[in-house]
This record gives structure tokens, C-alpha cells and sequence, in this order.
């Protein structure tokens, strides 16, 4: 045998994905049980967003970006609007932009909660799934309270937010907060001291300091290993310059590590949404916006629960914008996680990849309708028609 | 170090290479370089630098247009114009874009996927979407578009209004 050559074995995962409900396909190349490479195949729910919002006005491009991702809705709306606001030379409201911070701070506690029962389902720990869902129930609910959604909050116009805060309201999230303060500090406890749980995250899926930074990690997996990287508090943005917050990290780089982090996070997130409230400044709830927008490029950062969320936008001087760039906080963890998953055993995948808290709806942005013979397929004159006759 | 020594020491660092800088916002600063210095510059801000991190690679399609005779509407002009690269690093609150104008008729970047491996996706993305070439990049396989999705066709073009019945397979 001179030529020996090396058989490997690649092991597809997916679409049917074993970690999230969403479709993703990953590629591991493994020697026995270790993986020794790891690629990915996306797109299966992309939805040409990028290009549909060349097509519409600033306006309704609000209302699109929105829609990018069904758990972090509120933070694309305001990186949208922010960019927008700033080629407009726009300055919304304090009252607004406070607003904007409180219900992205109660969005981060929903996805952070959301995550942490997904990651515990992973980890087969289905009690710590089902706790932390009912819990959360309690963050949505205070969502619908204040706007009138569970998912696509719409709480921003261009210019500033359309939702305004009452002292019942204000009550009322107060008392979310305690309730959810208690429970998170129950589930510090649960990953940090589970024997069995920890025998699923500690030193497991390790990303050490150097590589999350030159790899390009971001948000708590980042923070997790000890990278200062957060927005929030690099380069504040809306509220956060009045009520800053403060960056949570760990050394550890494992997935303990991550759980460690998030949790820290949604108690610094309890305690920023009760300073917002008690200081809530007066005033206007949005600023005039011009309907065309003058010519320039800017960059929007803000700091979705998964980590940095950039947009590039161009306008053009016209009611429609030239080119938006989405880069959600996902493509870049996907990016850096599938090349510390070399040298793992192929169990702790699920566990590795849900460590991220991956977010397919971040990176897959078109939907093809296959026959446009379809009875269930209404065009826009249909549609339009059917809810003018709805509201008669 | 503030936003501005920042973007002073990102300067200093990717001098040689530079052709022409702006500073469109006080937190950017946008440096213009030949195609043939792109890795030589990324290795410098990067590794030798130890400036920031790759956020994300935009990939813009900048044609020139003309106003349509029939529909007063403005119109790209196939063929006219260029593509261009935008690499965003960010450190802080300060971002710096590695800006590079390509023709259309030869697209092409020399990959940074050595220095950096995780640029795999961000070079993927604009490779399918915009049609910009990457030599030497690892994996060529499509990442988002549809296997059935034609070749040579980029999405993100201006001059791209939707596919033909046929090729949708209608």
C-alpha cells in the first residue's frame, strides 16, 4: 500500500435540521467520531430581501426589513430606521429613541429565553426547555401590551416609534421584571451546578480569545470568550447613551460559558428596562422625515440578542433606497463556530451549533411561487380589494 | 484610544496601500486601493495591526444609468459602470471600509479566506449575488441560491429584473 489514500467520511446533517426548527445543511467530515471539517449549505428560506427593498420606498422598507427575522424583528427595524434617519440628517425624539431601547431590551430577554430553552432541549435537559418557555410567556406577553404584537412589534416609524408608554403599562412591565429576575436567577443556578447538564457544556465547543477575534465572532458568543465586543457599548446607539448598559463576559470560551453570559445579559436587560422606566424622558414620539431621502452611505450597528447587526445603505437622492446590505449577527457565529467545531466528536454538534443561538431567517432573506395558476396565490390588486371589502 | 486615533492608527497602518481616503462620518473612514494590494492590506490592519475584525463584505453593483425615453424612468446601462467590494472592519465604535472598484468584464479578487477563513460566507454570498470572482477561494459551492438557479445569472445586478418563465420552470 504506497499510495495509501485517506478515506474519509462525510456526514450530512440537515435540512431537517437537529438542532433549531429551521432548515440549515452542514456537511461534517469525520475520522471516527472527531470531526475533522465542517462546511454549510444555506439558502433554503431565502427570500431576496436585499433586492425587494431596491423596489420599494424607505416607508415600506421599514416594514420589509422587519420582517428579516421573526425573533429579533425590533433591532432590524431600528437599524433600518437609525441608517435612515442619519442620511436624512433626522434626530428622533429622546422619548423615542428611549423607547426604542426599552423594547429592544424586552425583545433580547424574549430571544434570550427563547434560546435557552432550545439549547437545553439540545442538551436533552426537556424540564429546563419547558420552565424557560412558560417564563417567557411572560416577556411576550408585556411585548403584546405595549404594541400590540408578539412577533413584528412595529414599534418604529421612520423618525421615531409609534408606541407611547403608560403608567399601567409601565406597571405592568415592572412587575415582569421581578417575576422573570427570580426565575433567571433559578436558571444561573441550573446550568451553572447540574452535574449532568454541565457534563453537556463544560469545556465543550471551547472558541478561545484569539480565534473569536480574528475569526469575527460577535454578541455573546464572542462575549463568552472574553471578546469585549457590544455595541451597546462601543458605539451607543438610540437610547443607549443615556442609559447605557454594561458588557457581560466570560474567559471560560466554552458553552457553559455562553449560558453564563446570557443569563448575565437579561439581568443587566432587567435592570435598564427599570431605569428607562423611571426616567423616561418627555416629549415627542417622532421627528418629521423627509419622503426622499438626499444622497450618501452609511453604515447602522446595532446590538441584536445574536450580536452585531450591520447595515449598509445607500440612497440615492430618490424615495427608494440604492443598495441595503444586511449582515446579521448569525452568518458570522455560523462563520467562526464551524471552524472550532474541527477536533470535536460529532454528539456535541447539535450542542455546539445551538450554542450560537443560530438564526436561519437572519441569513435567508426569497420566496419562489412556483404556479401562478395557484388559487391560494392572490396577486396585490386581489389582495387589496379583498381588505377594502374586509373593512367596509 | 478614541474613535478618531482609532481611525488615525487604521490609516497609518494601511498607508502603503491606500490610493485615496474620505471619511464620510466622523466614525468611518473609507480607503480606496488597487485590487492586487487587498491582501497585503488585510494582513496588515488584521494580523499585524491587531485592528479590529471583518464584520461583513458588501457587494454593490454601481452601473451607470440613463433616463428611458418612453417611461421617464431611470434605467441601468448594461455593461456601463462597475462593481464594487466593500470590506468593513470595525473596531470600537470606528468602521473602516476597504473599498475596490471592479469591472465587469473582469471581476476578480484574490481571496481572503487564508488570513481570515471565516470570509468563506461573506465571499460565497457576493459571488452568487453580485458575480464577483474570488480566486483561490476554498468552496465555490452555492450557499444561498437554488440549485436550479442558472449560471451567470447574479441576482443583486441592476440590470436583473427576475427570471424568464421558463428557466422558473412555469
Amino acid at each position: 500500500m504506497d499510495n495509501k489514500k485517506i478515506e474519509t467520511f462525510v456526514v450530512p446533517i440537515g435540512p431537517q435540521h437537529p438542532a433549531l426548527k429551521e432548515p440549515g445543511h452542514f456537511e461534517f467530515t469525520v475520522d471516527g467520531e472527531i470531526v475533522t471539517d465542517a462546511t454549510a449549505r444555506l439558502g433554503f428560506v431565502h427570500r431576496g430581501m436585499e433586492k425587494g427593498v431596491e423596489d420599494r420606498t424607505w416607508v415600506q422598507g421599514l416594514y420589509l426589513m422587519e420582517r428579516v427575522c421573526g425573533i429579533c424583528s425590533h433591532v432590524h427595524a431600528m437599524a433600518f430606521a437609525l441608517g435612515a434617519e442619519k442620511l436624512a440628517n433626522v434626530q428622533a425624539p429622546p422619548r423615542a429613541q428611549a423607547i426604542r431601547e426599552l423594547v429592544g431590551e424586552l425583545e433580547r430577554i424574549h430571544s434570550h429565553m427563547l434560546w435557552l430553552g432550545v439549547a437545553a432541549h439540545e442538551g436533552g435537559f426537556d424540564t429546563l426547555f419547558m420552565l424557560s418557555w412558560r417564563d417567557r410567556e411572560t416577556v411576550m406577553d408585556l411585548l403584546e401590551l405595549v404594541s400590540g404584537n408578539r412577533v413584528n412589534y412595529s414599534a418604529n416609524v421612520l423618525g421615531g416609534v409609534k408606541i407611547d408608554i403608560s403608567a399601567a403599562q409601565k406597571d405592568e412591565i415592572l412587575k415582569g421584571m421581578d417575576f422573570l429576575e427570580e426565575r433567571s436567577r433559578h436558571y444561573m443556578k441550573v446550568v451553572t451546578e447540574d452535574e449532568t447538564f454541565l457534563g453537556r457544556t463544560r469545556k465543550i465547543g471551547v472558541m478561545a480569545y484569539e480565534d473569536a477575534r480574528v475569526l469575527g465572532a460577535i454578541g455573546p458568543t464572542a462575549r463568552a470568550s472574553g471578546v469585549a465586543r457590544d455595541v451597546r457599548v462601543e458605539s451607543p446607539y438610540a437610547g443607549y447613551v443615556d442609559f447605557p448598559v454594561n458588557i457581560q463576559l466570560s474567559d471560560a470560551g466554552d458553552l457553559e460559558a455562553r449560558f453564563v453570559v446570557r443569563i448575565n445579559e437579561l439581568f443587566e436587560s432587567y435592570r435598564v428596562i427599570r431605569e428607562i422606566l423611571e426616567k423616561l424622558p418627555p416629549g415627542d414620539l417622532a421627528a418629521r422625515m423627509p419622503r426622499r431621502i438626499p444622497e450618501g452611505e452609511t453604515i447602522s450597528r446595532v446590538e441584536a440578542p445574536r450580536g452585531e447587526l450591520l447595515y449598509f445603505m445607500k440612497s440615492n437622492g430618490t424615495d427608494k433606497p440604492e443598495r441595503i446590505k444586511v449582515r446579521t449577527p448569525s452568518l458570522c457565529n455560523w462563520a467562526s463556530v464551524l471552524q472550532t467545531a474541527i477536533g470535536h466528536k460529532l454528539a456535541d454538534m447539535p450542542m455546539i451549533l445551538a450554542g450560537i443561538d443560530p438564526c436561519f431567517s437572519c441569513n435567508d432573506r426569497m420566496v419562489t411561487i412556483k404556479t401562478p395558476a395557484n388559487p391560494d396565490v392572490w396577486d396585490w390588486e386581489t389582495l387589496r380589494q379583498f381588505g377594502i371589502e374586509y373593512y367596509k | 484610544m478614541d474613535t478618531q486615533e482609532l481611525l488615525q492608527k487604521a490609516e497609518e497602518l494601511l498607508r502603503e496601500f491606500t490610493e485615496t481616503t474620505n471619511q464620510p462620518e466622523e466614525n468611518r473612514l473609507d480607503v480606496y486601493m488597487a485590487v492586487e494590494n487587498i491582501k497585503p492590506a488585510v494582513k496588515a490592519l488584521l494580523i499585524d495591526g491587531k485592528w479590529g475584525y471583518l464584520s461583513a463584505i458588501t457587494a454593490m453593483d454601481c452601473p451607470d444609468y440613463e433616463i428611458d425615453e418612453t417611461t421617464k424612468e431611470k434605467v441601468a446601462v448594461a455593461g456601463k459602470g462597475h462593481l464594487e467590494a466593500l470590506y468593513h472592519f470595525c473596531e470600537g465604535a470606528a468602521v473602516v471600509s476597504l473599498r475596490f472598484k471592479l469591472p465587469y468584464d473582469n471581476p476578480h479578487l484574490e481571496t481572503i479566506c487564508d488570513i481570515i477563513p471565516s470570509a468563506s460566507f461573506f465571499e460565497r454570498e457576493a459571488m452568487e449575488l453580485v458575480g464577483i470572482i474570488f480566486d483561490n477561494t476554498p468552496i465555490t459551492a452555492r450557499l444561498i441560491l437554488p440549485d436550479s438557479w442558472p449560471e451567470g445569472v447574479y441576482p443583486l445586478r441592476k440590470t436583473f429584473k427576475g427570471l424568464d418563465k421558463e428557466t422558473k420552470g412555469e
